[in-house]
């Protein structure tokens, strides 16, 4: 028994005037069993003497699109006029009611932000500081504690997408928000950009370049300051970089005399190791997320399948047999199962096979999918479609493939690949 | 009542319409004190910690105020030009493949025979060999698959007496099509093997 229920996302946000809300369509999806672990909430206006409109765009609207998307709480409509606290939450019909207040002293924005019980009790709260230019960041920061208030665990409200897109003329490395917005390009190499890797901490990305005089090169590229660094293997192709989530490991796809192999290398350059030695192709290494296992695509079979094997290339066991394309497979956070990219009918979709069990599932869609990633908590899936005519990057449960939502519009935009922290703010 | 605040008080109906109804008619959610089916929720000292206030700052984000180029070769125009017209006349020919193949077929040798007895005749230049796939199968594994195909040429045209060190191999997998239709036709065209003289 399911309830759906459709509307514009465009019509919620109209007040916040977000580009990435332009007729898209979202379909929320509850199931009974779901709907007892969401938690009705009432949120406020914000008591403050500060314009509306100065808070709402960077800062009330992702705080109640978190809420909203955080599988915890639902957002419960207010009654107008009616103060935080108990008798809010009886007319909301709310568990919770967020009380927020915004105070501003020269440039730093002061946001306290409480969280009530339907008897008014506060249950938790804390106080949140920044410029005008953290108001959003302030905002996801809020949502990701509420979350872990309820829930024992943090939202994934600060992570990040890193991504390649053409906007300018050419492929660079991007980066976006969970949803998608702030989407800001890091790398200016006026050169081929492409396939971007976080680190386990969110402090570095590794990528593959394609300078001009015929190579394709391992760069990394660090937070702090942009700055840019070769790692020099020796080898040719240098594609599908892929930092370990334990150790300064990179794990990537090398090439002698036209034979692509996996090989792992430290960041530094030094200490390079093979791991596959078949005269077949091997393509798309990627670790599980104890840093114990990496899987990969190869040809050994006569078409590309997805294979695991021990981080030092034991124990090789084939997964895929569905199809006679399958690439890109990328681990779920609890290491349990497998997403990637399988043909059918001619085109690439989203399959997720339970390693365990060894059963698959299919997150149909139009167009070809591909290249997914999974959000640091587990329920969601990042992926490039080419449904629209050119390629785009979507977000989608994983659970259900519903909440589709299209997270880039300008270019043609690849490759998604989700930051690993549930945080990116030093938690 | 403010504008501002009608538009938010809307803003907050229409949203809770998305997620009203969908909770609505469901089981109810009891809260506690005699939350038995109620959500759970971990015990919380019923204080405000106000005390501690976390700052959030926004920190340079890989940013570099530096425009970096990252070039080895400039290759003058006149290489350029030169490239066209060994193209057009079929001093260097490009070798083409099977959907998903790196294996030369017979008129991909025949291609690379010709374009090596012009290479061994004008030695003044090297060669760059790019590999290149069609859109159909995936971005990553196409590289590599471009990779192996720019490779199998290279070694081919070593037997036939080029040396080795003269030719450089690098793949665009499905990155750089020579023709962006969808149909077998343009599909052919774009798996290749694309011959690049380059300058000593």
């Amino acid at each position: 028994m399911k309830r759906t229920t459709t509307l514009l996302l465009s019509l919620f946000l109209s007040s916040a005037a977000l580009p990435l809300a332009a007729q898209t369509q979202i379909t929320t999806t509850i199931t009974p069993d779901k709907a007892l672990q969401v938690a009705r909430i009432a949120v406020p206006r914000p008591d403050t003497t500060l314009p509306l409109e100065t808070i709402n765009t960077p800062f009330f609207a992702p705080l109640t699109r978190d809420l909203a998307y955080s599988g915890v709480f639902a957002i419960a409509p207010i009654p107008p006029n009616i103060p935080p606290g108990a008798d809010l939450a009886k007319a909301a019909n709310a568990q919770f009611v967020l009380a927020l207040k915004i105070d501003k002293q020269g440039e730093e924005f002061t946001v306290e932000a409480r969280l009530l019980d339907s008897t008014g009790a506060t249950q938790s709260g804390k106080r949140y500081r920044g410029s005008s230019g953290a108001l959003s960041r302030i905002a996801h920061t809020i949502a990701n504690d509420l979350v872990r208030t309820v829930n024992g665990k943090p939202g994934i409200f600060l992570s990040r997408i890193g991504f390649a897109s053409n906007r300018t003329g050419h492929f660079e490395i991007w980066l976006m928000d969970w949803d998608g917005a702030n989407q800001r390009q890091i790398t200016r190499h006026n050169a081929l950009s492409i396939l971007p890797s976080w680190s386990a901490d969110g402090e570095r990305m590794v990528y593959t370049l394609f300078p001009t005089g015929g190579t394709s090169d391992m760069y990394i590229i660090n937070r702090r300051d942009g700055g840019r660094v070769r790692v020099r293997t020796g080898l040719g192709l240098n594609t599908s970089a892929t930092f370990s989530p334990i150790s300064n490991d990179i794990a990537f796809v090398g090439s002698v005399a036209g034979n692509p192999d996996i090989y792992v290398i430290k960041d530094d350059g030094t200490n390079l190791r093979r791991l596959t030695s078949d005269s077949s192709i091997e393509s798309t290494p990627e670790w599980s997320p104890n840093g114990q296992q990496i899987s990969f695509t190869s040809g050994r079979s006569g078409s590309p399948q997805i294979y695991t094997m021990d981080a030092d290339g034991a124990n090789v066991q084939r997964i895929s047999f569905e199809g006679e394309w399958n690439d890109d497979a990328t681990w779920s956070p609890d290491g349990s199962q497998l997403a990637y990219t399988s043909r059918i009918d001619g085109r690439f979709q989203i399959r997720v096979a339970d390693l365990v069990t060894h059963q698959s599932r299919i997150l149909a869609g139009e167009g070809s999918n591909e290249q997914p990633t999974w959000s640091p908590d587990g329920k969601w899936i990042a992926f490039q479609s080419n449904r629209s005519g050119r390629w785009q990057i979507y977000r989608m449960r994983v659970d259900t493939g519903s909440d589709l939502l299209q997270l880039t519009f300008e270019g043609e935009n690849k490759d998604p690949d989700w930051s690993k922290k549930e945080t990116a703010n030093g938690q | 009542m403010s504008k501002a605040f009608k538009a938010f008080a809307i803003t907050l109906a229409l949203l809770a319409l998305v997620v009203a109804p969908a909770c609505h008619k469901q089981q109810p959610i009891k809260v506690a004190p005699s939350a038995d089916t109620g959500p759970v929720v971990p015990p919380i000292p019923p204080t405000v910690t106000t005390a501690t206030a976390q700052t959030v700052t926004t920190e340079p984000d890989f940013v570099s105020p530096k425009t970096e180029t990252v070039s080895t070769d400039t290759l003058p125009n006149d290489i350029e030009e030169l490239n066209r017209v060994a193209q057009a006349r079929g001093y260097v020919q490009d070798a083409f493949f099977e959907y998903n193949e790196s294996t030369l077929t017979a008129d991909a040798q025949s291609a690379l025979t010709s374009s090596a007895t012009w290479l061994k005749k004008n030695g003044q230049y090297n060669l760059l060999i790019e590999g290149h796939c069609d859109e159909r199968g995936t971005e990553q594994y196409n590289l590599a698959l471009g990779d192996r195909r720019a490779n199998q040429a290279k070694e081919y045209l070593v037997t036939l007496g080029i040396d080795s060190g003269r030719i450089r191999t690098v793949s665009y997998g499905e990155e750089r099509p020579f023709d962006p239709g969808h149909t077998e036709a343009a599909w052919a065209k774009n798996r290749r093997d694309h011959l690049v003289l380059v300058g000593k």
